[in-house]
């Protein structure tokens, strides 16, 4: 919503028409004799050599999986198998046209892509660079393999054993694999390649790409960006929001700022590989309605994309047209989007018995085998003869052959033993860096000094501690509350870290729904700081991307009850690709969410146990203005995704506890240590989130109407936690009640219970009691004292299930009788 | 060359498919992408096109067969083609079945000791309070209980110590395991559990019982004992032999053992030692028969059969055969407090090799003891009685009842492991010097 674009009522109504332009279809016709002018006999070999190369190796897993033999090697593999058998034009013809800078996302069905990619690097690099990096990755652990079993002297032969190895290593789950075997067929990659992460979600990878593009793009970075996926994708939410968030038009419009920055378009292209299936649903014809994908693609923005559909089955087309595409993101001309129509002759994987298609079909498209109708027009082309052909096949062969021998070999190629390193996995769940910047030699991209910023004037002028020297109250408008908190921490890193980047919705101008952001506008320029359309798939999606791709991003949900619509991006990649990758990937991505109040059912949930049941990410929930930018400095500092929860009940609370007030400089609160904000010796209350607050007023009235003294703990974070502080309080009280927002069934708070029974069982006056907001929908305002826990609430609670309090007369009926009754209607 | 047709593996979780359909018949001529047979896993139904050219020489499996995947089908091959050596041996590969030489974990005794005291009895209290309860050694007959569900929490016991009620840690442990001590009550036990089901003004009632239900320790040792009698070939041999040397060398024990702390060893202990030094002789004695396998044990690991206020429980005196006498009758004297105190591990109670029980003090003059199982003897030990001998003088005769499964064990054998323990026993002296 900038102020400089004027909406018209004059113009808006205007009669017309929309005008398209034509959506090419398939229009390469260049003749052999034109060819011979772009490429050598070594590159049209090559080309063959490439395309046969994936055929065989998915040929080889095809025959592993269904009959447990290639080539007379035996071997049983139980991991998935998704093959592109006939799609090896459509992928050498792409990777074809791209080098090291130019990264290739793709699907569960990518060996073919990988292949491609990794020999067209191979070819790039030279010898020296070349033997580096294989040198150089896993300590040489996937070189010496394959070092030993190449006696050629070529480096460009041992590269080519290397990817064929390091991807079926991979695989078969062997710790030589590109990634340990953690990532396995549908999630291999190798970045020294440009091989970026392939996603077993479909669609998953769009929005992933997306963001590896925007740090291309807001990072002044070399090269393109390839999101690959198949047709199926098409219909995926994630997949629409990215080709809209790609096109969307303050990148050439707005970007620039006047020419002081660049505006150039982004530099990504969605490639669909349209193999007329998604799984068994057939694209065109019967589950969309687009005909053809380059359709779907010409409404994102006025350029349409520069859509176009290529012919998959003839890599020189796709080269063609690959080769278009590059030249208009790299003059600034992206997004684009190019159908590269194709067919998959393997089934989805060898279970399928292609009951959605007839046998003629798949007939007339082996027919058509795209590798041996190029080798026909290259012989009848004189470019080379059959002999020299068979020459290329028999050593392809030869080696998937030996390359099949080496990964299956337990001593040369193992597992992880988890046996003896019981570890392993859990040691790269996280990464655990403490990185200032992610990009040291750079100076930060910043429209004016940081002490000339609006908002850090007006944060100077306000008091950080909540009460005078008197100890009065100090009025809301002077003081220094946990927006100030939040926003502290982060304009520091970004005048700290040149990569850092801010975007979600109503973040510019506005300054974000809930005021933390205000005054950055002022300070950064759009690349850095922007609003994003309402998409949080590709909010949180391009996030990821934009953290493989080596930057630091802090993205924000306005509310938490939209995290449902992150799911995937959060559950699946946010929290998974460092481990995935085996530590190679790392994630500094701070995914702010917003706890809301008043706003009825879809805006006021408190999702904590949803992300911490998450295996991956970091979650924390602060509930005060130093416990805010402490936690902030951490999440900022860390390489690990974090999931920051804020409270909108509790933007404007100023700092009651840390009596010197919260420094002006840098500290770090680590995440994953609880807090107690008030000592006492009868009971604890340990509190998730803005409850604290209630806690505390309920500690007030035990100690003043009924002489127990409460100890009160802030969790502040979920995940990790550090139970040493809470075992020692309940050692001392002998009864805790543990207290949020959150719905009590499957809440955090039940997993904490659990776990305090089980560490100091013998120490409990009680079973720790759990008191969390009922199991139903969010009420209006005026009733949600009815179902958030509230301080007589939690005394009622105590009296109930911890020590009877003499005298107390509950107004909450937390009995055992009624949440047997509860329990049993599932409320 | 004829070719095998194997069933082919559609998808790595199917193991094995069923041949719907044959579309060839034996002797068919197959030209390539024939379909020879259908069939289907349990996702999906596929048809199998032949790979090959040449006449159906052999049909391996039937419709509706469910054949293994990667299995052999069908032949293929021309026509009077020898394909004996391409037809699955039958049998061949069905090694007879052997035993496993595998050492199996030793079944623990079912977990008696770890037995909590009946509901009845129940005394509800938290963790904490409990601890304080045993640190302080608070009198619990004065505990107000005042936590949720009458159960007692710490506040309870402060109020209690408060007041300066204190008794003893024995006291405390006792209470909590539900024992109230007799001179603090009017009635015993049994009595006051009784009256709390039966009707109030029934005193006289002729009909009046109560109802228990049976405790965890008692539902234990009916399985062991019922399995026991209905699984084995129990019988008893009974014999007794002469114990005037046993009983001479327990009186000089006891007079002049005094000073040496040896005046503490009984005629069990005596007992426990023989059975100790003979039962290694015998293999099939100091053994459990478990699943048609021997465990024959190295040492003489003898259980000794005790009496606790819960039920009968059987601690093992774990290498006996190496232990001295005096050795035996401290470690027999330890078990027997803890089982009666309840405080013995279930490792304590499991393992044994063989058992003694011993209801000689009762004045049982010879029973049928019940093999603890999965042993294969079981010694009883009985009272003496006054026999004459064959020239007519008085001697004192101990009875001894071996129990022994007739299945692991026979006759001939067990009566002479009897004979040799009672030619042991009547000349302790000498075993001793061994």
């Amino acid at each position: 919503m900038p102020k400089s674009q004027f909406v018209d009522p004059g113009k808006v109504f205007v009669p017309g028409y929309a005008e398209f332009e034509s959506i090419p279809l398939c229009r390469y016709n260049k003749t052999l004799a034109e060819e011979k002018k772009i490429y050598s006999k070594d590159d049209f070999m090559r080309i063959y050599h490439d395309m046969r190369t994936i055929r065989e190796f998915e040929t080889m897993l095809n025959e592993i999986k269904v009959k447990s033999e290639y080539n007379g090697v035996k071997y049983n593999n139980p991991g998935p198998a998704h093959l592109s058998i006939g799609q090896e034009a459509s992928a050498v013809g792409q990777a074809y046209c791209l080098d090291i800078n130019d990264y290739t996302f793709g699907s569960h069905r990518s060996h073919g892509e990988i292949l491609a990619k990794g020999l067209s690097s191979i070819n790039k690099l030279d010898e020296k660079e070349l033997y580096e990096i294989m040198k150089e990755f896993l300590g040489g652990a996937t070189l010496a393999v394959v070092e030993k079993n190449n006696h050629t002297g070529n480096i460009k032969d041992l590269a080519k054993d290397f990817l064929l190895y390091g991807a079926l290593a991979e695989i078969f789950a062997r710790t030589t694999g590109f990634n340990k075997g953690l990532g396995g067929s549908m999630h291999a990659f190798f970045i020294p390649f440009g091989i970026l992460p392939n996603n077993a979600i479909v669609g998953g990878a769009a929005p992933i790409a997306l963001g590896a593009a925007l740090f291309k793009r807001s990072n002044h970075k070399k090269g393109i960006v390839v999101a690959n996926s198949g047709d199926g994708a098409l219909g995926r939410g994630p997949v629409l929001e990215s080709l809209n968030f790609a096109s969307m038009d303050q990148i050439t419009k707005l970007w620039g700022m006047d020419g002081k920055y660049s505006n150039e378009g982004m530099p990504i292209l969605f490639n669909v590989f349209n193999n007329f299936y998604g799984m068994g649903g057939q694209t065109m014809g019967e589950t969309m309605g687009f005909t053809f994908p380059a359709r779907l693609a010409a409404g994102f923005n006025l350029d349409q994309m520069h859509s176009e559909k290529v012919n998959g089955y003839d890599p020189l087309a796709v080269i063609d047209a690959t080769t278009r595409k590059k030249e208009l993101l790299l003059s600034g001309k992206g997004p684009a989007f190019l159908e590269v129509a194709t067919y998959r002759i393997s089934g989805h994987s060898p279970s399928d018995s292609s009951t959605y298609r007839t046998q003629e079909e798949i007939e007339a498209w082996k027919e058509a085998n795209p590798i041996v109708a190029y080798r026909k027009k290259m012989v009848e082309g004189g470019v080379a003869t059959e002999e020299e052909f068979d020459a290329i096949d028999e050593s392809i062969v030869e080696r998937v052959t030996k390359i099949i021998k080496l990964a299956i070999d337990d001593e040369v190629s193992p597992r992880m033993d988890l046996s003896k390193n019981p570890d392993m996995i859990s040691s790269i769940m996280y990464s655990n860096n403490h990185v200032k910047s992610m990009d040291p030699d750079r100076e930060p991209e910043v429209l004016i000094p940081k002490e000339e910023d609006p908002r850090v004037k007006q944060i100077a002028g306000k008091s950080r501690y909540a009460f005078d020297e008197k100890g009065a109250a100090i009025p809301k408008m002077k003081l220094y509350n946990i927006r100030d908190g939040l926003f502290e921490a982060i304009i520091d890193k970004f005048y700290e870290d040149p990569t850092t980047i801010a975007y979600g919705e109503d973040n510019r101008d506005w300054g974000g729904a809930f005021a933390v952001y205000r005054g950055l506008t002022e300070a950064l320029p759009y690349h850095r700081f922007f609003n994003a359309p309402i998409s949080e798939s590709a909010i949180v999606g391009s996030a990821v991307g934009y953290a493989i791709a080596g930057g630091r991003a802090i993205v924000e949900l306005m509310y938490a009850d939209f995290i449902g619509c992150a799911g995937d991006e959060i559950f699946n990649q946010l929290s998974k690709w460092q481990a995935m990758s085996a530590g190679i990937l790392k994630m500094p991505v701070v995914l702010r969410v917003s706890v809301g109040s008043k706003y009825g059912a879809q805006h006021s949930q408190d999702w904590t146990a949803l992300c911490s049941h998450i295996p991956g990410l970091k979650v924390c929930f602060p509930a005060t203005p130093y416990d805010a930018k402490g936690l902030m400095n951490s999440a900022l500092n860390g390489t690990d995704p974090v999931i920051f929860f804020e409270s909108q009940r509790i933007y404007d609370k100023g700092e009651e506890f840390h009596k010197e007030g919260v420094p002006e400089g840098y500290y770090e609160i680590p995440i994953g240590e609880p807090d107690v904000k008030r000592e006492g010796k009868d009971v604890t209350i340990l509190s998730i989130g803005a409850v604290l607050y209630r806690a505390l007023e309920a500690a007030d009235k035990l100690q003043s109407e009924y002489g127990i003294s409460a100890e009160v703990i802030d969790a502040r974070s979920m995940v990790p936690f550090n139970y040493e502080k809470v075992i020692e309080s309940v050692k001392k009280t002998g009864k805790i009640v543990i207290v949020g927002d959150a719905v009590d069934r499957g809440s955090i708070m039940r997993d904490m219970a659990s776990n305090i029974t089980e560490m100091c069982f013998d120490y409990l006056d009680a079973p720790p009691a759990v008191f969390g907001s009922r199991n139903w929908i969010t009420p209006a305002f005026e009733l949600e004292k009815y179902y958030f826990p509230q301080a007589d609430g939690i005394i009622d609670v105590i009296s109930e299930k911890l020590m009877p309090i003499p005298g107390h007369v509950t107004k909450y009926n937390e009995t055992e009788i009624e949440h047997i009754e509860r329990a049993k209607k599932g409320v | 060359m004829a070719n095998v047709v194997i069933m082919p593996r559609q998808g790595q979780s199917v193991e094995s498919c069923i041949i719907t359909a044959w579309q060839k018949k034996k002797g068919d001529h197959v030209n390539e992408k024939d379909i020879l047979f259908s069939y289907e896993t349990d996702k999906s139904a596929f048809d199998e096109p032949s790979q090959f050219t040449g006449t159906m020489l052999e049909i391996l499996w039937n419709e509706g067969d469910v054949v293994p995947c990667l299995e052999p089908v069908c032949i293929i091959g021309e026509e009077g083609e020898d394909i004996s050596a391409l037809l699955p041996k039958k049998n061949a590969d069905a090694a007879p079945e052997t035993a496993s030489e595998e050492v199996k974990e030793t079944p623990k005794a079912e977990a008696v000791a770890t037995v909590s005291e009946s509901d009845g009895n129940r005394v509800f209290i938290s963790p904490r309070a409990k601890r304080l309860a045993l640190e302080s050694a608070v009198d619990m007959t004065k505990v107000v209980p005042t936590g949720p569900h009458g159960r007692i929490i710490e506040r309870d016991i402060n109020k209690a110590l408060d007041e300066g009620f204190v008794a003893t840690q024995e006291k405390v442990e006792k209470f909590l395991k539900g024992i109230v001590e007799a001179e603090e009550t009017a009635l015993p036990k049994e009595e006051k559990a009784a009256e709390t089901v039966q009707a109030p003004a029934a005193a006289a009632d002729v009909h009046a019982y109560t109802e228990e239900p049976m405790s965890n320790v008692r539902k234990v040792i009916a399985k062991a004992m019922h399995s026991s009698l209905s699984e084995m070939a129990q019988l008893t041999l009974n014999s007794s032999f002469n114990a005037s040397a046993l009983l001479a060398y327990r009186a000089k024990l006891k007079s002049s053992g005094e000073a040496l702390g040896l005046g503490k060893i009984t005629i069990n202990d005596m007992v426990l030692f023989a059975v100790s030094r003979i039962l290694p002789k015998y293999p099939e004695i100091n053994a459990n028969l478990i699943d048609n396998t021997f465990r024959k044990y190295k040492y003489a690991n003898v259980g000794m059969a005790v009496d606790t206020d819960r039920g009968l429980l059987v601690p093992v005196i774990f290498g006996a055969d190496k232990l001295t006498l005096s050795e035996i009758s401290a470690k027999a004297k330890e078990l027997a407090g803890k089982a009666r105190e309840g405080k013995c591990s279930p490792d304590e109670m499991s393992g044994g090799s063989f058992t003694v029980s011993n209801l000689g003090s009762m004045g049982v003059e010879s029973f049928t003891p019940v093999i603890n199982p999965p042993q294969t003897a079981i010694l009883g030990v009985c009272c003496t009685t006054n026999r004459l001998d064959a020239e007519g003088k008085v001697y004192p005769a101990m009875g001894l009842s071996l129990t022994f499964d007739h299945r692991a064990v026979d006759g001939a054998p067990a009566a002479k492991f009897l004979k040799e323990l009672c030619g042991a026993l009547e000349n302790f002296d000498l075993l001793l010097a061994k």
